[in-house]
């Protein structure tokens, strides 16, 4: 019996591999390998790896968020209300986090307190959301010329090529990769959403652990929705809506199985390269924008085909009596 | 063993809405000793577990370990006072590895830095060599990274048992530790438990085999209907004065087999293949008669059933019904043939337990009592689920009561039923006894015998082997998917039958 | 096994009656507030505006109660209504324009059928991806076009007022509502339903194709759809790629709403008829006291959440009260 774990080709390896290989070819055959074209990709990609890390960490425990993009709209106005209130950024940023850790806190609180499922929870919350950008805030929350105290962070770069909200980003998932790898919490929202009998008997309160990890959601929610809105001179809230599904299919690409207990951090942020490089071949290949809104229901499906693949080898002998009632 | 007992429990009761579950119920376990606990299903024995491992509280009554009062929140605490439970489903979390499994909410810490003590991070090292260590102990090679679903039955429980061992506990509890397991892991499961014993841990032992008891317990207690019945060592007791206890009257046999005369050939499989999973099986079937099918945990016997009837494809094979060639598509085909199954698993496969009696019987029977537009004619249904009821003797208020809220004998026998519904001439059933308290399972195999008698063909799939001999005409061995083997009633022995299937 | 408890229906009953109650207050107060609302045309018009989103509904209730959902056929109406305006336009041959259409919806219902029956990916997610597919969809084959200009003929089937005050498209729902309701109740097919939603395996190990209804039920929930797109049109007379985008969240109100449980299992036609009349009351009356789309929008997702949690909360009760012995 070996003490060291032995290194075989996982499913975060292979798409590392194919991210790779993809950049590769855009590289060889577009200009994305200039420095403007890595600059945009870094950009673009930071908020939603941020955010498919919160969303993996709900669909590890068998829920999911559909309003995470209604939260983000939030966040950004809290931030943009505040800036031309005057707030520094010592305010405003944490004010607009705290703002996303509630909103999406509260989802967990009634998934739990009223066993409700989640997907219908944040799906009515979506709504509510929407409906309040538009009926509540002036002007649906639209503000502009934010000026640079809110551009500032958002439009800095490293070495004139990393911007520093990919560096936030980076920390982020170093951080959550880490916390999932080596705390007693990332266990158990695999144990939750494994089998929520077991969690139990292994003496873990599953409801606690749903309610921290909306809360927690909320948080890497807030992180993102700042990372996109900071890079621009104003906000609005609709521009956020949908986004969740960008955040979604990148979690659910990365393998993260949507039957909760199984999947990686790492692949969540593969997975939001890999939804990225996909929409940046398809503008240089010419596609008006909405093909994307195809594309990203087709990349879902067959992600989600090839986890429901391996998870039906787990159930094989359940599964193969159902398939042979043809 | 020592005289002292290490933990007391004095008169637990516990109620849930509507019903007393425990009603004083006192037990004694004393350091080194196995000590089982017994008693039909529904006699309490699980809900006492549940409140010595803090999964439930108690309404009144109090526990004492080593002396001092033992009265705790949730298993956490149960495991910190040194108590670890093995339980009856499997705790385990299939998609984790072995490793994170035997350590999931109680992982060994160790901090961050030296320097930084209030962090504290998973301590991977330290857990691979405790846990090394304590497969070593238990005799068992393992991969610590391997991930669980992957796995066998068998070593899904030895991992069980590991995890309860991680917590250095003196008092272990094993809930039906042998549900799942064939004879041969039964063995080793019975090695480690003495080994353990020799080692000084204490154990409570719950299961409905009776045999097992004899075997590795010193003493035992008895509940029923919530109630503490007796406390007694084994070496004192019998097996039909624990029945008696456990039943609270005399059971006249547990297998109460009727002498059919056995008729022609009714049906014949002919090279039945599935990839991996059958091969190249033959076997037939008389009229009137039991056919026994043994064999180890993942033989291939359920498979066999469902493959037969239609559940699940074939490779190729053939089967011949009264010497005509049939194939069964669809499972409903096979129904219509006669051909019937009834599952090992009744709540998952077995019945919808969230609706009525009613819906449940005639589940089958649906083509049978619809109009063409698909509308049911109340009426008839009404008649089938009416003399079902009575003929099975099902114990339910009436035809729309709640299958849930029946007992699980009651729901055996309505999963049962639901088979008889459309008169099968050949009936599978996959270990109907399964987690069946004794009075339950003498009742099924009477069921069982007046079936054949009627000169219906029954083939019983069991890995219950006093059952296998005490109902079976003739048995059919299977072994890694294939045949291993046939054995006549007049020459069936437990070491014969145990000899072909490993 | 001591004393045998019989799971009552009164909270069953209760949710419709409590149902029944809440569309009866919230008529009231959009009445009192605005006496118009009581004029037979104005009130009519409830009916009237809920043609498309009951048709779907009736469809979606199928679906829940097997455990499933869709998310999309909001999306699914879209798509079927382009290819109505742009068969139209192309032929200016309405059989041929509505013929393609209910194909269409047919065909999107059908293509989640087939996923969700055959590989078993949950119709959570199927339905999420296909929702956005069927929306690119339309926008391609729309491009920048908007389509009007149907003919008088299409207006007169979905949208004539009988005896001058009945909608005819209320009349269809309630044709399809009296189909669907007695074959839920009484029906093989509704006790199947609501076995599947229960435990699929056990209705499975009944000798019940069960993919064959997943794969009908979803299919039809599209027929529906493209149903509900041409009465849509005959409502608006023009298919432009913003229709239906409000649909997916009504309809989905509108089936728990009337008390059918995501976790599958348990439902009632009958409740999610009076759900969609509430939804038609909301808009009808919103719209009269001339309220945005948004304040709606959000009323509806409060709704949702407060009668899920109401719901839940009553479940709870059910349970203790007739706990497991």
């Amino acid at each position: 019996m070996s003490l060291i774990k032995k290194p075989k080709l996982t499913r975060e390896g292979l798409l590392a591999i194919i991210v790779a290989a993809f950049i590769l070819f855009l590289s060889l055959t577009t200009n994305f390998s200039s420095k403007s074209g890595i600059y945009s990709f870094m950009l673009d990609v930071s908020p939603t790896m941020v955010a498919a890390i919160g969303l993996s960490m709900i669909i590890f425990t068998g829920n999911i968020d559909i309003s995470a993009g209604t939260i983000s709209g939030f966040v950004a106005y809290t931030a943009g209300a505040l800036v031309k209130a005057g707030a520094p950024m010592i305010i405003f940023v944490p004010a607009a986090i705290l703002v996303g850790t509630l909103l999406a806190g509260l989802n967990g609180y009634l998934t739990v307190k009223f066993k409700v499922p989640s997907i219908v929870v944040t799906l009515a919350m979506n709504m509510v959301h929407v409906g309040f950008y538009a009926t509540f805030l002036p002007q649906s929350g639209w503000i502009e010329n934010l000026g640079p105290r809110f551009t500032w962070f958002g439009r800095a770069r490293l070495f004139g090529i990393i911007p520093y909200t990919f560096l936030v980003a980076v920390v982020v998932a170093a951080i959550f990769i880490f916390i999932m790898a080596y705390s007693k919490f990332g266990k158990k929202l695999y144990a939750v959403g494994g089998n929520v009998q077991s969690a139990v008997y292994s003496g873990i309160n599953p409801d606690r652990i749903v309610i921290k990890v909306f809360f927690i959601e909320g948080f890497l929610i807030g992180i993102s929705a700042l990372l996109r809105a900071l890079t621009r001179n104003e906000v609005m809230p609709s521009m956020f809506i949908g986004r969740e599904l960008f955040f979604i299919s990148a979690a659910l690409v990365g393998g993260v199985s949507i039957f909760g207990g199984s999947g990686k951090i790492t692949g969540a942020v593969l997975g939001a390269m890999f939804v990225y490089l996909i929409t940046i071949a398809m503008i240089y290949l010419g596609f008006q924008d909405y093909y994307q809104f195809a594309l990203q229901g087709i990349i879902i499906l067959i992600a989600v085909f090839i986890t429901v693949a391996d998870f039906s080898n787990w159930k094989k002998k359940r599964l193969k009596a159902s398939e042979g009632a043809v | 063993m020592n005289e002292k007992p290490i933990l007391v429990i004095d008169g637990i009761e516990k109620s849930f809405p509507g019903v007393k579950a425990l009603i004083d119920v006192s037990l004694d376990l004393r350091q080194g000793e196995v000590h089982a606990v017994c008693g039909e299903n529904g006699a309490g024995k699980s809900t006492l577990m549940k409140i010595i491992c803090g999964v439930y509280q108690p309404d009144g009554g109090n526990m004492i370990l080593n002396g001092e009062d033992y009265s705790i929140q949730n298993p956490n605490d149960a495991y910190a006072r040194g108590i670890a439970i093995i339980y009856q489903e499997s705790s385990l979390f299939p998609e984790l590895t072995v490793l994170e499994n035997i350590f999931m909410g109680h992982e060994m810490q160790k901090p961050i830095t030296p320097l930084l003590k209030m962090i504290k991070i998973n301590d991977y090292p330290s857990m691979r060599r405790r846990a090394s260590a304590i497969f070593e102990r238990l005799g068992m090679d393992i991969d610590l990274d391997a991930i669980v679903s992957n796995l066998g039955v068998a070593t899904k429980q030895m991992i069980e048992i590991a995890k309860a061992l991680t917590f250095d506990s003196p008092i272990l509890i094993l809930d039906e530790p042998t549900a799942a397991l064939t004879s041969k892991e039964v063995d080793t499961l019975f090695g480690t438990i003495r080994k353990l014993k020799t080692e000084g841990h204490s154990m409570l032992y719950i299961s409905h085999r009776l045999d097992e008891i004899f075997e590795v317990c010193d003493r035992v207690t008895v509940l029923r209907d919530g109630q503490f019945i007796k406390t007694e060592d084994v070496a004192k007791t019998n097996r039909d004065k624990l029945v008696t206890w456990m039943v609270g009257r005399n059971l006249d046999t547990l297998y109460p087999k009727i002498e059919v005369d056995i008729g022609d050939v009714i049906f014949e499989a002919r090279g039945l293949n599935q990839e991996g999973i059958l091969n190249n099986i033959d076997f037939n079937l008389r009229k009137g008669e039991i056919l026994g099918i043994a064999g180890l945990a993942g033989a291939g016997r359920t498979e066999l059933a469902l493959a037969v009837c239609g559940l699940t494809k074939l490779d190729s094979g053939e089967l011949y019904l009264n010497n005509t060639k049939v194939s069964f598509p669809n499972y409903r085909s096979a129904q219509k043939h006669g051909v019937d199954y009834i599952s090992e698993d009744r709540k998952t496969f077995g019945l919808v337990l969230e609706m009525s009696v009613k819906v449940n019987l005639t589940q089958k029977l649906q083509p049978k009592i619809s109009n063409i537009f698909g509308i049911i004619r109340r009426n008839e249904e009404d008649l089938y689920t009416e003399d079902s009821i009575k003929k099975m003797d099902i114990k339910t208020p009436d035809s729309d009561f709640i299958v849930e809220n029946l007992s699980g004998g009651n729901q055996q026998k309505v999963s049962v039923a639901k088979a008889l519904v459309i008169d099968p001439q050949i009936l599978i059933l996959d270990e109907p006894t399964r987690g069946v308290d004794v009075g339950a399972k003498s009742e099924l195999h009477r069921i069982i015998s007046t079936l054949a008698s009627e000169g219906r063909s029954i083939i019983l799939i069991s890995s219950d082997l006093p059952e296998i001999l005490g109902m079976c005409d003739r048995v059919f061995v299977m072994k890694e998917g294939r045949m291993a083997g046939e054995v006549m009633r007049g020459e069936m022995s437990q070491e014969k039958i145990l000899g072909m299937a490993l | 096994m001591s004393t045998f408890k019989k799971k009552s229906f009164t909270s069953y009953l209760s949710h419709q009656t409590i149902l029944v109650i809440a569309l009866f207050v919230v008529v009231m107060i959009f009445g009192i507030i605005e006496p118009v609302f009581f004029k037979p045309r104005v009130f009519f018009d409830v009916f009237a505006i809920v043609g498309e989103i009951g048709l779907m509904a009736l469809g979606l209730t199928f679906v829940i109660t097997t455990g499933g959902i869709d998310l999309g056929v909001g999306y699914n109406l879209q798509m079927s209504g382009i290819v109505f305006g742009l068969t139209w336009a192309t032929t200016q041959n309405l059989a041929l324009a509505i013929a393609f259409t209910l194909v269409t919806g047919t065909l999107g219902g059908f293509f989640n059928g087939l996923i969700i029956s055959r590989t078993r990916i949950p119709s959570l997610v199927t339905t999420l991806a296909t929702m956005y597919l069927y929306r690119g969809l339309s926008m391609i084959i729309a491009g920048s076009n908007n389509y009007a200009g149907f003919p008088d003929v299409l207006q007169k089937i979905s949208t004539t007022r009988l005896f001058g005050f009945l909608p005819v498209q209320f009349i269809y729902l309630l044709v399809l509502f009296f189909i669907l309701d007695f074959i839920y109740e009484r029906g093989v097919l509704g006790r199947n339903l609501k076995g599947m939603g229960f435990n699929e395996n056990a209705v499975i190990y009944s000798g019940v194709n069960t993919k064959k209804i997943l794969l009908g039920i979803y299919t039809f929930l599209g027929l529906l759809c493209g149903m509900a797109a041409i009465v849509y049109l005959g409502r608006f007379s023009a298919a432009k790629t913003s229709m239906g985008d409000n649909m997916n969240f009504e309809v989905i109100t509108a089936v728990l709403l009337g008390g059918t449980s995501t976790m599958g299992g348990i439902g009632s036609m009958r409740g999610t008829l009076i759900g969609i009349i509430i939804i038609g009351v909301l808009k009808k009356g919103f719209s009269l006291l001339n309220f945005s789309g948004n304040i709606y929008n959000f009323t509806l997702g409060l709704i949702l959440i407060l009668s899920l949690l109401l719901f839940s909360v009553m479940e709870e009760k059910k349970k203790v009260s007739s706990r497991k012995i």
